[in-house]
């Protein structure tokens, strides 16, 4: 009984208190604003902006494409290969390029003088590879055709690296490449590539690094 | 009937969409003397045409440094970029030529490159976000080729550049989760063909031109296993990027 006297008697205390801390700062005299009568304007300003939105340029250093050519490989004969590529010009000389083929290998010599031996099993057979490159232009220029006509064009080096996927087996292959880029028009070109994938196997007995060459020919658009 | 009436709609759209295309093209007003047409985006194609001072020229569209452009009177070539950047807006303002992306805060990369991997080659590939110019989301997805396996990692993490503004070479750190897919080729086969992993990471980049970048690393990885045994792989690699 006495704590909650006491505690009405705090309570009490506490809110004369906070009215005493209050004293001071009465709220502002009210001020009975007088309305001003805004005049009415004489012109009424329509102005529409016009919103310039300045087109903006488009960039076209991509280039994607597809090839096929006859694809080398040792021991195994030459054979049909066909594809994919993509590319970003990074600037007029360099460029940045990803390659992705499919091919399949014939036989040996030791399989077809004994047909009874097989180094590897048909599905082995699927030569399949990816590569990423670093590509050079060193020589652009132009090419003639007749009086009338000048194609641009470029010689250009490649070297990068990637899997080649033989013999059910993930390779880690280099490949060194050098090619023509022919642009028939400024987005379309054609592509003339000759490309070295060098990976080390011992599918024929002995461990040795082996050259598998392509001579493509392939047709990429610029976007 | 409706076919045909789809048709020509779509027509119609193609059409206005040919239009729109039309007109979108920028418009500049050439203010240096004269400015130079080559035949071909490259610093040694001959100058074939100049357009005058005071002359309109349309950009078609841009490959690497140069613009492909329209004179007034038809002709097409190609243009340097730090001419094109001299040209005008029809309103007075300076030709909206974007400039380089800033190497100390550039948002994207995306490069590939050479690696060792638990002393196997390896190919990588990397994508990176920039949060900040210092602090970086990347995501790496590589393959491993082993004498007995052939691993394919994929790892996201966070990198952290010391001194974004350091030019040819800034130190960085990162860390994050991996996930690693073995492929056996060589038996016996490994008793879990695939972990999660976690990694620490020190490197660096630097810049090489335009927007052309380095970037290495080395990355310790701790493999999460079933077998109760602590595992452990190391990797060191050198990546060539693209950065906008």
């Amino acid at each position: 009984m006495e704590i909650r006297l006491s505690s009405i008697l705090l309570v009490a205390a506490l809110l004369s208190g906070c009215s005493w801390f209050h004293r001071g700062n009465k709220g502002p005299p009210e001020v009975v604003a007088e309305e001003t009568q805004a005049e009415p304007s004489i012109v009424e300003p329509q102005v529409t902006r016009r919103v310039v939105k300045t087109p903006k340029i488009k960039a076209k250093d991509f280039e994607v494409g597809a090839y096929f050519g006859a694809l080398s490989i040792q021991d195994f004969g030459t054979n049909p290969l066909y594809g994919v590529s993509a590319a970003y010009h990074v600037s007029e000389d360099i460029f940045l390029a990803a390659y992705a083929a499919r091919s399949k290998a014939g036989t040996t010599s030791l399989e077809d003088v004994f047909p009874d031996i097989t180094v590897v099993s048909n599905s082995g057979r699927q030569f399949t590879y990816y590569d990423l490159d670093v590509g050079y232009n060193v020589l652009p220029g132009e090419i003639f055709l007749g009086r009338g006509r000048a194609f641009n064009s470029a010689l250009y080096v490649t070297v990068g690296m990637g899997d080649v996927k033989f013999a059910d087996k993930d390779q880690f292959a280099l490949n060194f490449g050098v090619g023509e880029r022919l642009l028939i028009t400024d987005w379309l070109a054609i592509h003339l590539d000759v490309r070295d994938h060098i990976f080390e196997t011992d599918l024929t007995g002995r461990t040795k690094n082996v050259d598998n060459i392509e001579a493509t020919l392939g047709l990429t658009v610029f976007y | 009937m409706r076919r045909l009436l789809a048709l020509v709609l779509l027509l119609q759209t193609l059409h206005v969409g040919l239009a729109d295309a039309a007109e979108k093209y920028l418009v500049l007003v050439v203010t240096d003397p004269y400015l130079e047409m080559h035949s071909g985006p490259g610093r040694g194609f001959p100058v074939v045409y100049v357009i005058g001072r005071d002359e309109l020229v349309t950009v078609l569209y841009s490959r690497t440094d140069w613009y492909k452009v329209r004179a007034p009177r038809g002709q097409e070539g190609w243009v340097r970029r730090a001419d094109l950047a001299r040209t005008l807006l029809a309103s007075g303002e300076p030709a909206p030529i974007p400039p380089y992306p800033d190497f100390a805060s550039h948002r994207w990369e995306v490069g590939a490159g050479y690696g060792v991997y638990n002393r196997e080659n390896l190919v990588t590939t990397y994508a990176d976000f920039g949060l900040t110019s210092s602090l970086d989301v990347e995501f790496v997805l590589q393959q491993a080729f082993g004498t007995l396996d052939n691993r394919y990692v994929a790892s996201l993490g966070l990198r952290h550049t010391f001194i974004p503004e350091w030019k040819w070479f800034s130190p960085t750190a990162g860390m994050g989760a991996a996930y690693q897919f073995i492929q056996d080729v060589v038996p016996p086969a490994p008793l879990q063909n695939n972990n999660e992993m976690a990694y620490v990471s020190l490197g660096a980049r630097g810049f090489i031109t335009r927007r052309f970048m380095w970037r290495a690393d080395w990355r310790h990885y701790v493999v999460f296993n079933n077998q109760n045994v602590y595992e452990d792989l190391e990797e060191w690699k050198l990546d060539l990027a693209v950065f906008f």
